[in-house]
């Protein structure tokens, strides 16, 4: 039986976003970044550091060595919460901290809270994983998250019919919105076409390059707020987060790995959300590689498994068609900035459902669905799988 | 010994793993079973993950599996240069569980999906030995 939905209230908000652009070896700490996003929150909103007395962020890669980094981070930041909160959901971390927030909103436990998400890895690397990988990851070579896509990918391919020129498609969808995203990495902002995908370069089969995300440094983070605090403010084009669900698999010995989280989540936040697929107006899937957002496609049900690929051929899933996939470019076309990465697409989808995406900007922008993945495991498919609806 | 090969990560036993390791020196691939649930369980742990109970035995596994899925990777991880290509594989052991490892002593147009490998174990340094997978 599904839990219930303490968002069905519709009673907390989304009311303004914070983003940097998006850059590789830029020199600057998570804390600068942080700080970057931050001050676009306060220029919008006309808030000041005192007014802010709920902090949530992700674990950084650049600084997960720093057991306090979250009080450090608001110490850097002027804040001084009552309610304060770190997601370790890897890409998962940032929709993970929005419905913390909403918790801790509706709990009382604070009223202005900002969830701020920033990463430096190309800047400073300090990440160190214990767990099963030293002894049981590391010493095989495993490329990370490339062979670990790599070995999903392939039995993918193995079970159902994988067109490559279908994920080919999916990548020029996204190029096209990061050509006209002035925050996205400045490299990846020029056109590329389903030719330069199946050209691009065998990272671990059957992973290309242009499957891949490229790693960055940024921030982006928005405020939360009750509704009624957000009106009594005078803030409008408020954000209503109305499901949220996060699903882990570890039940099984050998599991089917194309089975992810999202079999359980994607009709079940549709359902918690009183919607169907046909309603979303734009799916900002976690997009770490493209075969993660056909999977994703699948599994909330857009099509059957194994009909990703005939999906993505048959639709126009750029900013202009019927089902866009992440507007701005997703992290693929932008940058992946490190564990912040969550909310790179949270905050797109907030900008389109607001009206402020220019040239890329969807048509009836009503709704949304964002996802996070996070953590590539042993002998599994990915761990964490989450999900938010947002309406407008 | 050259250069790069030293860098290949050595794998640190721990309290609940030292037997496993112990295992690998004597060429036996042992893998945790619990007897109450009758089922096995890979990477090893200190609890069962079928009944919670700290009741799990170590037991020699025959060794022999199937290939679940492989890649092949072309950008090596540090200590892995003088190797790439290299491939790896999810193989489904016999008794069910299933381990990451390496595929030796073939190349990948000649390994599929659903082919039977069975372990065997390479020096990675002069005190460390580690599992890899060989066609059967």
């Amino acid at each position: 039986m599904a839990a219930g939905n303490f968002l069905s209230g519709r009673d907390v908000v989304v009311a303004a976003y914070g983003e940097t652009p998006i850059r590789r070896r830029g020199g600057f700490t998570p804390y600068e970044l942080a700080a970057e996003a931050l001050a676009e929150i306060f220029a919008k909103t006309g808030l000041t550091p005192a007014d802010i007395d709920g902090f949530a962020t992700n674990v950084p890669h650049s600084e997960s060595t720093n057991q306090y980094y979250t009080p450090y981070l608001c110490d850097y930041l002027g804040i001084t919460p009552r309610w304060m909160e770190i997601s370790d959901h890897g890409g998962g971390s940032a929709i993970a901290a929005v419905s913390r927030a909403a918790l801790a909103i509706q709990a009382g436990m604070c009223e202005l809270a900002v969830v701020l998400c920033a990463d430096a890895p190309t800047t400073a690397w300090n990440a160190a994983n214990g767990g099963y990988r030293v002894e049981f990851w590391d010493p095989t070579g495993i490329q990370g998250p490339p062979g670990g896509f790599g070995l999903l990918m392939n039995r993918y391919a193995h079970q159902y019919d994988l067109k490559p020129e279908a994920l080919g498609k999916l990548a020029v969808a996204q190029r096209e919105g990061a050509v006209f995203n002035d925050l996205a990495y400045d490299k990846l902002r020029t056109p590329i076409t389903v030719q330069d995908y199946l050209d691009s370069r065998m990272i671990s089969s059957p992973v290309r390059l242009l499957d891949c995300v490229m790693f960055c440094d940024g921030a982006a983070g928005v405020l939360v707020t009750s509704e009624e605090r957000a009106k009594r403010m005078g803030l409008s084009d408020l954000v209503y987060p109305t499901a949220y669900i996060v699903n882990y698999n570890a039940a099984e010995a050998q599991p089917d790995v194309t089975e992810t989280g999202f079999a359980v989540i994607g009709p079940e936040l549709l359902e918690k959300a009183g919607r169907s697929v046909g309603d979303v107006r734009m799916f900002q899937p976690y997009d770490d590689f493209l075969i993660a957002e056909m999977i994703q496609l699948e599994q909330f049900g857009w099509c059957g498994r194994g009909e990703g690929s005939d999906f993505l051929l048959d639709t126009d899933v750029s900013y202009r068609g019927t089902l866009p996939i992440n507007s701005g470019g997703g992290q693929i076309s932008a940058g992946q900035i490190g564990l912040a990465s969550g909310m790179t697409n949270f905050v797109e989808a907030v900008r389109q459902m607001r009206g402020e995406a220019g040239e890329r900007q969807i048509k009836d922008p009503d709704n949304a669905i964002v996802t996070g993945i996070g953590v590539i495991t042993y002998g599994r498919s990915w761990k964490v799988s989450n999900a938010v609806m947002l309406e407008h | 010994m050259n250069a790069t090969a030293t860098k290949r990560p050595v794998p640190k036993p721990t309290a609940t793993t030292q037997p496993f390791w112990d295992g690998v020196k004597d060429g036996k691939l042992l893998v945790q079973y619990d007897p109450d649930s009758d089922s096995w369980q890979f990477y090893p742990r200190a609890i069962s993950m079928k009944t919670g109970k700290r009741n799990l035995e170590w037991r020699e596994a025959s060794g022999t599996g199937t290939v679940y899925s492989f890649t092949e990777t072309y950008v090596p991880m540090a200590g892995f240069e003088d190797r790439v290509p290299y491939l790896l594989a999810m193989v489904d052991l016999d008794e069910g569980v299933r381990i990451l490892a390496n595929l030796v002593n073939v190349t990948a147009d000649a390994v599929s999906i659903g082919m039977k490998v069975k372990v065997a174990f390479e020096k990675i340094t002069d005190d460390a030995d580690y599992f890899c997978f060989e066609p059967a």
